[in-house]
């Protein structure tokens, strides 16, 4: 089709924000609708009723539009909350306790806010998802090499996501086959229903229970002057084998800024149908879900502390077992809503990271790729959606596979391969072109640039460490 | 009457009171941006855009970058677990 908008191919792009009713061509388009365009038609429609509404009654108007729009955001920190971070979080507070970790991982959870809101900003102004724009301004080759270390990275985390639900299962004394089976069943059923606005919900709605560790925490009676004291000065610092304390730095790192959160809260904020004037709901979203992680994090540092101050070796533990060892200081129910929480951080990622492969995938083919499309419509991005589901949950049931070197290794990766992925990602919202003036801010580029350099120097650390193991004897 | 001129209000008669009938091309096109219509994304692409040196350099600079670490995260990984009792 040679449409009036292939202008744009000439690198001379602009973003619009008028209503297609305004465009010259919309009569033309008016033919060529889709039911994915009328289901976010709908979408769109309820919001611009709710900005009505603010507009008459604030307070109640102000919170139907950010009840609409909230999702993304959420979704992508809460997700982001998934088995093996919660893993590195335990592992964390038992090793190491209530100290210097805290505040690290706050910091952490602020590099993520600062990446997060800057794909806010391209899916709502450019409409498109973020390998379909890495493809179209870079070339294929960049593409792939982007979205090579999405795949990878993407299918490693979703294989420990399942061990996550098997673990998480296997303390109630599920099956490792009908556990996994439930988790299948759990991500297959969220996209039944052909429409992004009820998977949203209903994967919202799942997310919400990463707040288990809160009472887990609570359970485990924590001493709330010691965590001011450590928010406040970062102490006391962690002591120990200095290789262990780095790769647990960069597993923490790794549980907060990742690829697959870039790719997936882009594409889901086209999903969603958001528009440039939603930004600010936007940023809203993506802080709440910042803030809900960031809480829920820290709840599983202290929930696993008793181990710490109990002196049990934690050095070997799995996830169900962080719940077995805890029982005698937080109780049984404690242990079990500590395992409930980790097998619903397994389920709440597999949905978002299997999305965010299809959506990748969708997105560089140009096949549909919207969860408002029915399935006979986009079956290339439910096969992929469901296929690297099936797949990382049939190789967490065969026997000798090498899990433990995936969970080793996931998080790490995903601190590594994140350098590129922030490289392309300020470069496309400071691109004139795509941007139109939502382009970064002075002191937006700044942080992008510090957290950038602080995942170069936390990755060399660990290459260096790698190499030169008898150079950290010295610190 | 053009698509252009219609609102939401004007297009109702949908299921519920209010609420536009989405089936109709007019509701639907005065809701969306243009360039959030799946076919006009489908027809139009952003180009390629012109990649400076410095910005050569930074990215080939990263893609060295991950393939060294990637392989040292193997090693590493490998040395845990053999080293493990």
């Amino acid at each position: 089709m040679n449409h009036p908008w292939t202008k744009l191919s000439n690198g001379s792009a602009r973003p619009t924000t008028a209503p297609a009713a305004d465009s010259p061509h919309a009569s033309d388009l008016a033919g060529l609708l889709t039911h994915e365009d009328a289901d976010r038609a709908r979408d769109r429609w309820k919001v611009g009723r709710a900005r009505r509404e603010e507009g008459r009654s604030k307070g109640f108007g102000r919170f139907l539009v950010l009840w609409l729009l909230v999702g993304p955001g959420v979704l992508v920190f809460l997700g982001e909350n998934d088995a093996p971070s919660m893993l590195s979080y335990s592992a964390t507070g038992a090793r190491f306790g209530v100290g210097f970790f805290i505040p690290f991982v706050v910091l952490t959870f602020l590099m993520g806010l600062v990446v997060q809101e800057m794909t806010v900003r391209l899916g709502a102004v450019t409409h498109r998802g973020h390998a379909e724009l890495i493809f179209d301004r870079f070339g294929k080759f960049w593409g792939f090499f982007s979205l090579g270390d999405l795949v990878l990275g993407n299918f490693l985390t979703l294989v420990t996501e399942f061990i996550g639900i098997r673990a998480g299962l296997g303390f109630f004394g599920v099956r490792p086959s009908v556990a996994v089976g439930v988790g299948l069943l759990v991500v297959f059923a969220a996209i039944t229903t052909g429409r992004y606005w009820t998977w949203e919900r209903i994967t919202l709605g799942l997310a919400i229970f990463n707040g288990l560790f809160v009472p887990a925490a609570l359970l485990a009676r924590p001493d709330w002057h010691q965590v001011g004291h450590a928010l406040l000065t970062w102490t006391p610092l962690p002591h120990g084998n200095s290789f262990d304390i780095l790769v647990l730095l960069l597993a923490d790192i790794g549980a907060t800024v990742t690829p697959w959160m870039i790719f997936f809260q882009q594409s889901a904020v086209v999903d969603k149908g958001m528009q440039p004037r939603d930004i600010s709901a936007g940023r809203v979203d993506t802080l709440l879900g910042a803030v809900l992680a960031t809480i829920f994090a820290i709840a599983t540092i202290l929930a696993t502390a008793p181990l710490f101050h109990h002196g049990i070796d934690a050095s070997q533990f799995q996830a169900a077992q962080f719940a077995q060892a805890l029982r005698p200081w937080i109780g049984r129910a404690g242990a079990a809503l500590f395992a409930l929480g980790i097998f619903e951080a397994g389920i709440v990622a597999a949905i978002a990271i299997s999305t965010s492969s299809a959506y990748a995938f969708g997105e560089v083919l140009g096949t549909g790729h919207s969860l408002n499309q029915p399935m006979r419509d986009a079956w290339p991005f439910y096969s992929i959606l469901l296929g690297s589901a099936v797949a990382a949950a049939a190789l967490v049931l065969i026997p000798h596979a090498p899990l433990e070197f995936i969970v080793l290794i996931v998080n790490v990766v995903a601190v590594l391969a994140m350098p590129p992925a922030l490289a392309f990602l300020v470069m496309l919202v400071n691109d004139r072109d795509v941007m139109g003036d939502a382009v970064n801010g002075a002191w937006a580029n700044v942080a992008a640039v510090v957290v950038t350099v602080l995942l170069i120097v936390a990755g060399l650390g660990f290459g260096v460490a790698t190499v030169f193991p008898h150079w950290l004897s010295w610190l | 009457m053009n698509p252009a001129d219609a609102t939401p209000e004007e297009l109702g008669g949908g299921a519920k009171a209010g609420a536009p009938d989405m089936d109709d091309p007019r509701a639907v096109l005065s809701v969306l941006e243009a360039d959030q219509i799946v076919a006009a994304k489908q027809g139009t692409r952003f180009g390629r855009r012109k990649l400076s040196s410095g910005e050569r350099v930074v990215l080939w600079g990263l893609r060295v970058y991950v393939v060294i670490m990637l392989v040292l995260v193997v090693i590493s990984a490998f040395r845990v677990i053999h080293s493990a009792p």
